[in-house]
């Protein structure tokens, strides 16, 4: 009785064994690979550890000893320390690689873990398809070719046009003294071409001096209107030393603007990324077409990054300032975008979609931007600040004045002045206007 | 001479004109007063090389983002709590931190094992206490607007490694922070230095904003991280091994 209790008890618990046993088995290749090696390895790429695409057969050809491969993945120094070509493997990253004790003995798994890896297709192999970023990046310099010989047609017309008025006058001033000699007159050869216009005007007074009154006029209309573009800025993308496409940064990849312009909450400037920004992603991310391999080259430089390891020597990337406020004009960027809660977009527009380097975005087209204040004055001009300052709602609450804060201070002195209470009362709003955001030495001083 | 000077003025004029049509695209145009636009005070990003017509060759701008000089500490008021979680990191990178994450410019550990350091993280402990209800929920509201702009990207939503960047197939190999078996202290170092495939987040975030995140983090591991029952007590956690499985090393 005893004897045979304990022999089902036996029964039991090797039954218990397999049955765990099959189910650590059953488990895929997948799922081992996903949990255990993906965070360091990769089938084609080497990353923080090295490629594994068929690595057991360049351990096999590279003459490791058999099934030492499996007690590397378990334990890899306990077989660099019996296998000589496990032992240079070890020499191959600066990274040491995780202990598994759980797969130690587990060759199905293991074997599982690289059938998964094998079956992976090349991504590289693949005809590159999926390398749509490649069509939204023109260089700098085929866009600055184009307007360049824009222009040139512009002047080779221009000069044309001057060529052929001058040969029509020529022939018109011979066939006029061809004209006189065949009357029998003096061919008044003497006379000049300034004397000829002269006479001309002076026979169509009338019509020379409308046409005359309209070319002035329309001449003082342009000077004004190009004199009230200066210091106008709208369009304005200065060349940048690497070509930064923003749609494919924070509109595919969805990376936070305050990612990389990390600063734009803490401090007055919002701050262009280092280079150890960009290496965060980088670092893994080397392009899929020529023309990014070519600018993220650029970031490897800077970085001293050579491809799998860092060398220390750094370069330095000087970019182009796009939004550069005169002087006179204080511009705090963590006072609006902590502060008064206003979105990036609201100034910079959609740069989901932008798909070069930074511009300054004219007002049309934030006009459009869903969210954003209507403005009518040009980007980045001071008309275009204080409409905003006059329409942006900063409090919709109740007014609390019961703190001691700097905000319930002013607070304070939006009720005590009458007029500003009324404004107040009228809307139930308080704008930036109604805080003193209109006086002068907010932003002037 | 009078002839000279009329077609010296007419030839000027036309050059005049037609330098008008060549743009530079590094020009932004006409400014009123150039003097009052161009500070002669220091201002980021703005290359001093001339300034109201100055030239001044040493004054150039070399690069666009520097470092703070070796050993500066930033000022945090007279609060002794900020201060002392705002003091520099005791914990040096390990000697392969310059070659695998570009950490040069640190005074990188001495000690012969790579991991010394980060083994040694695992008893630092979170200086940012949860203390009530209330409190928690005001450092998980700030947690929370940490991790979407600076960790979501890749570490996703829901902490579960599918960020949009590895979504789009851009990234790959961001480990679930489900899976992660690692000492809060370890987690600091990791987000401080770097670990793996991510770089040092150190210029990113400061020790006050990390130390926040790894309350954010934890919870991913556990639903009940931070939370206090009815009795305004911590609730119970399920403790994790403490042991590090990726921490073993030479």
């Amino acid at each position: 009785m005893f004897r045979s209790i304990k022999q089902w008890f036996i029964g039991a618990l090797s039954m218990y064994i397999g049955l765990s046993a099959f189910d650590v088995y059953a488990q895929d290749g997948e799922g081992l690979f996903k949990q255990k090696c993906a965070t360091c390895h990769q089938p084609h790429k080497d990353g923080t550890g090295p490629k594994l695409f068929k690595v057991r057969d360049k351990w096999a050809s590279g003459g490791a000893k058999d099934g030492s491969i499996y007690q590397w993945v378990a334990n890899w120094s306990a077989a660099a320390a019996s296998d000589p070509y496990a032992a240079k493997t070890s020499q191959l990253k600066a990274t040491a690689m995780s202990q598994f004790p759980e797969l130690a003995g587990k060759q199905k798994d293991i074997d599982a873990i690289f059938d998964y890896i094998d079956a992976q297709p090349d991504p590289a192999a693949a005809p590159a398809a999926g390398a749509t970023g490649a069509a939204g990046m023109p260089t700098d310099g085929a866009e600055m070719e184009e307007e360049g010989s824009f222009s040139w047609i512009w002047i080779i017309l221009g000069v044309v046009f001057v060529v052929i008025i001058m040969a029509v006058g020529g022939v018109r001033r011979q066939l006029n003294i061809a004209t006189r000699v065949s009357e029998g007159k003096p061919a008044n050869e003497h006379l000049s071409f300034s004397e000829e216009f002269k006479a001309w005007a002076w026979k169509y007074k009338r019509y020379v001096g409308i046409a005359g009154l309209v070319i002035v006029i329309s001449l003082i209309v342009s000077l004004f209107l190009s004199l009230y573009s200066i210091g106008v800025v709208e369009e304005y993308q200065p060349s940048q030393p690497i070509a930064f496409p923003h749609d494919i940064h924070a509109g595919k990849n969805g990376i936070d603007c305050k990612y990389c312009h990390n600063s734009v909450g803490k401090s007055k400037s919002a701050s262009l990324p280092t280079v150890n920004v960009c290496m965060n992603c980088h670092k893994q991310i080397n392009g899929n077409t020529p023309e990014q391999q070519e600018q993220i080259k650029k970031i490897y430089d800077a970085a001293g990054w050579d491809g799998s390891n860092y060398t220390g020597k750094t370069k330095e990337i000087v970019w182009n300032k796009v939004h550069v406020l005169p002087d006179h004009v204080y511009f705090n960027h963590s006072q609006h975008v902590t502060v008064g809660g206003v979105d990036c977009k609201q100034c910079h527009g959609d740069m989901t979609k932008q798909n070069e380097t930074a511009r300054v975005v004219p007002v049309k087209e934030l006009n459009e931007i869903e969210g954003n204040i209507p403005l009518t004055k040009a980007t980045f001009t001071m008309g275009w600040c204080i409409e905003c300052h006059a329409e942006k709602e900063i409090s919709s609450g109740s007014l609390d004045t019961k703190g001691d804060g700097y905000y319930n201070e002013i607070h304070n002195r939006l009720l005590k002045d009458k007029k500003l209470y009324n404004s107040y009362l009228e809307d139930k709003k308080v704008s930036v206007k109604e805080l003193g955001g209109w006086e002068c030495a907010k932003c002037h001083y | 001479m009078k002839v000279k000077f009329k077609a010296f003025a007419q030839i000027s004029m036309v050059a005049l004109l037609l330098a008008a049509c060549t743009a530079n695209p590094d020009s932004s145009g006409l400014e009123y007063m150039p003097d009052m636009y161009r500070s002669p005070a220091i201002e980021p990003y703005v290359d001093y090389g001339e300034v109201r017509g100055q030239v001044n060759e040493d004054l150039k701008m070399q690069r666009s983002a520097m470092v703070p000089p070796k050993y500066t500490i930033p000022f945090w008021g007279t609060d002794s709590a900020t201060v002392h979680t705002m003091l520099p990191y005791m914990r040096q990178p390990g000697s392969a931190f310059g070659q695998t994450h570009g950490l040069f410019f640190l005074d990188l550990s001495k000690n012969a094992d790579v991991d010394y350091e980060y083994k040694a993280a695992a008893a630092d402990k979170n200086p940012i206490k949860l203390v009530n209800a209330e409190q928690a929920e005001k450092v998980f509201e700030e947690a929370k607007k940490l991790y979407q702009t600076n960790c979501n990207h890749c570490h996703g939503e829901k902490g579960d490694g599918q960020g949009p960047m590895v979504a789009s197939g851009a990234y790959a190999g961001v480990p679930a922070y489900s899976n992660l078996t690692i000492a809060e202290g370890q987690m600091f170092y990791s987000i401080y230095y770097g670990k793996g495939m991510m770089g040092s987040h150190a210029s990113l975030v400061n020790k006050r904003e990390i130390w926040t995140l790894i309350h954010y983090i934890k919870r991913f591991q556990d639903p009940n991280y931070g939370k206090f029952d009815d009795k305004g007590m911590l609730m119970s956690v399920g403790t994790k091994p403490a042991s590090d499985t990726t921490a073993v090393k030479k």
